[in-house]
């Protein structure tokens, strides 16, 4: 028995395949593209052939994700506040608050003592403070995303942004390069931006977060210069799963596990 | 446009109803008198007033003066799908797109020539001070007399007497404005009217509160908001009786209005008044229904018929909505018990302080009680900005998480 979780997010489309006690098989990550059926085919393809098993072997698929009405075959479709959420206490167990940014929104999770979902809160109108505004940023600076992370680390005390709409967070990072100051100090900026953004929907539903068992999930979690000023912004460490975007697909598969195996 | 509207839509009905009487759901009769009350609005003849949500309706009709809430027409717009033109109005105008949209789509159709010219407007200084400011614009729009009424945050008997001198000297204007004197017996007879109303409403909740409860989404879906327009008049008994006697057969058949009924849930405030796949959702996937909304609720006692200025004032100083929050997180923790609830909706409805500014009391609120919230961050009128996505997931995840947990209800 094989069990597929997929997760249609808007910038990538996720799967991850286990066995029947729940081990993972295979993982991948495509992008989404416009045509998200394609990413859907072509995420379920690669994941099976990396394991080396047929469509056929496979029990039970559970989609997610904003695209998760859109793959067929499905025996349910479950939001990924629940995935997510179900993967990080199989990760991290013990986690109390679960922070998932991803391309276009960012959610926060509180759980029970038990894991269980007590509340959740995610990003209100508009994707400022997302993945997909670190894109933005990251083209102004002429860098790729995934170099954010390590420019970070020599960006001493850090630019001070005013704006965190993209538009104007993009003209404000291409004045303040013209102004000469150094990319280390502009990406470390728009990271405690983010952490601040993110820290206010986090007290929504978590008021003193201090010293929580926290962890991180969804693409922005492979960005380490976002982790730690989320950890300083927090004041507690906040922990990352090896593979944090795929924690939403690997959730679904746990759930197809318990509901269908 | 909204007058043909209206119009269409009673003689429809009214069509419907002569062709085949059996068919006369309790919803249908609420849509007939709610259609007639818009012809008359748009209709000359009878004064017309335009009014904050507060004012006293059965003192209006037992006066003979048409009178509804400027809101209303923000509501019927977005219902009608035909908002978007008064909101693009109003803000070309210089609305700012943040501020209430029943307000802004209000002012929107006053400016485009889309609302009838009243006689008179009455203006209430609660719930809120934008329905205020809009009732003023439309004053000045329309060059019409204003009239305020000063609503006192709480109950105490100086406030009392004051909102009741006023309520009587709008009394007497407004049956000036209708070419009589006040006369106490036909106001006597709208407050009998009213009272009969309001007791069948008493009623409806009561059956609402059952389990499984005999209401679906749509029942009583803006019944506690609509219904005093029709106070003090046969149409708001015949509809209030209409819709008891549909729920009372319902849960006498053992009829649940939403079939397997799962999930029990409180709408805080308004619903969302343009056509949305929400409440299906609810209803088809996950067996949730509103048993109650926090609008949905009878707060004042029955009205003495021979001296009526002081219960309609402690009607009106009573409002939940008035006052200070914690007196509203009070009585909507109240409703969630009575109704047992497994989570309370928030719509968050943009703009609007009321909505906004009580949710982080709200969800603390029910923090204690252990009954989860859901802030949906929703524009309720203004459908340019809706999202379906993400309030989908919103909705579909809170779900997931009451089916998650442990039952608290009682
Ligand atoms: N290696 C990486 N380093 C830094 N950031 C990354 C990396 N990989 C992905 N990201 C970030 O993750 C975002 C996508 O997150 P993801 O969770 O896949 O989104 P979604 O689920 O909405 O498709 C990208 O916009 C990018 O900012
Ligand atoms: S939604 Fe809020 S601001 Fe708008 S009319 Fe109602 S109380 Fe006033």
């Amino acid at each position: 028995m094989r069990f597929l979780g997929i997760d249609v997010g808007s910038l990538s489309c996720d799967a991850a395949l286990l066995d029947e006690r729940g081990e993972l098989l295979a993982a991948t990550v495509v992008p989404t593209g416009a045509r998200n059926r394609e990413a859907i085919a072509r995420a379920k393809d690669e994941v099976l052939r990396a394991a080396g098993v047929s469509a056929e072997d496979v029990t039970a698929v559970v989609s997610t994700g904003y695209g998760r009405d859109r793959v067929e075959g499905r025996r349910a479709a479950v939001t990924e506040i629940t995935c997510h959420a179900r993967g990080i206490q199989a990760l991290l167990p013990g986690t109390r608050l679960l922070v998932d940014i991803g391309g276009q929104d960012s959610k926060a999770v509180r759980f029970d003592a038990q894991g269980g979902v007590a509340d959740f809160a995610m990003n209100d109108k508009c994707a400022a403070g997302t993945g997909r505004f670190l894109e933005a940023m990251a083209r102004a600076l002429e860098v790729d995303v995934s170099a954010l992370g390590e420019l970070d680390r020599d960006g001493s005390d850090g630019a001070t942004l005013s704006s965190m709409c993209t538009v104007f967070a993009e003209s404000e990072v291409v004045s303040l390069i013209a102004d000469g100051v150094a990319v280390g100090a502009i990406v470390r900026g728009l990271h405690r931006a983010i952490a601040s953004r993110t820290l206010a929907m986090i007290k929504r539903i978590v008021p003193d977060p201090s010293g929580l068992p926290v962890a991180m999930s969804g693409g922005v979690a492979h960005n380490a210069g976002v982790v730690r000023a989320l950890s300083a912004a927090l004041g507690c460490e906040v922990r990352v799963p090896p593979r944090p975007d795929i924690v939403g697909a690997f959730g679904a598969a746990l759930i197809a596990r318990e509901r269908f195996g | 446009m909204i007058g043909e509207y209206f119009s269409g839509l009673a003689h429809d009905i009214e069509g419907k109803l002569a062709a085949e009487p059996g068919a006369a759901s309790a919803r249908k009769i609420f849509a007939l008198e709610v259609a007639r009350l818009g012809v008359r609005l748009y209709s000359p003849g009878r004064p017309v007033a335009w009014c904050g949500v507060l004012a006293p309706f059965d003192l209006l009709n037992a006066v003979g003066v048409t009178s509804c809430f400027a809101e209303f027409v923000g509501a019927m717009l977005a219902g009608m799908g035909a908002a978007s033109a008064p909101l693009e109005g109003a803000e070309q105008a210089g609305y700012a797109a943040d501020t209430c949209a029943y307000h802004r789509a209000v002012v929107g159709a006053a400016m485009q020539g889309m609302m009838p010219v009243p006689d008179f407007l009455v203006a209430t200084t609660t719930p809120c001070t934008g329905g205020l400011a809009a009732i003023e614009n439309l004053a000045r729009l329309f060059r019409r007399d204003l009239l305020v009424l000063q609503i006192p945050r709480a109950e105490t008997e100086a406030g009392v007497r004051f909102l009741a001198g006023q309520l009587e000297r709008l009394a007497r204007f407004a049956a000036g404005r209708a070419g009589a004197q006040l006369d106490p017996q036909c106001v006597a007879a709208a407050v009998d009217l009213s009272n009969v109303t309001r007791a069948l409403m008493v009623e409806i909740y009561d059956l609402a509160r059952r389990v499984p409860s005999p209401v679906s989404n749509r029942d009583l879906a803006n019944f506690g908001i609509v219904v005093p327009l029709l106070m003090g008049t046969q149409a708001g008994v015949d509809v209030a009786r209409a819709t008891r006697d549909e729920l009372a057969a319902r849960a006498r058949d053992g009829k649940s209005g939403v079939p397997g009924e799962r999930f029990r849930l409180l709408w805080v405030q308004n619903r969302i008044q343009f056509p949305n796949p929400l409440l299906r959702l609810l209803e088809d996937e996950y067996r949730a229904v509103i048993v109650v909304d926090e609008l949905n609720d009878v707060t004042w006692e029955p009205i003495d018929p021979a001296d009526p200025f002081p219960g309609m004032a402690r009607r009106a100083i009573g409002l939940p909505l008035n006052g200070p929050a914690e007196r509203r997180v009070a009585r909507l923790r109240q409703l969630a018990t009575e109704y047992r609830v497994d989570g309370i909706i928030q719509p968050c409805h943009w703009g609007c302080r009321q909505g906004t500014g009580i949710r982080g009391l709200v969800q603390r609120g029910f923090q204690e009680l252990g009954i989860p919230v859901l802030n949906l961050e929703v524009d309720c009128i203004d459908a340019r900005s809706f999202s379906e996505g993400q309030l989908r997931t919103r909705l579909e995840a809170f779900l997931e998480l009451i089916a998650g947990r442990p039952r608290v209800r009682a």
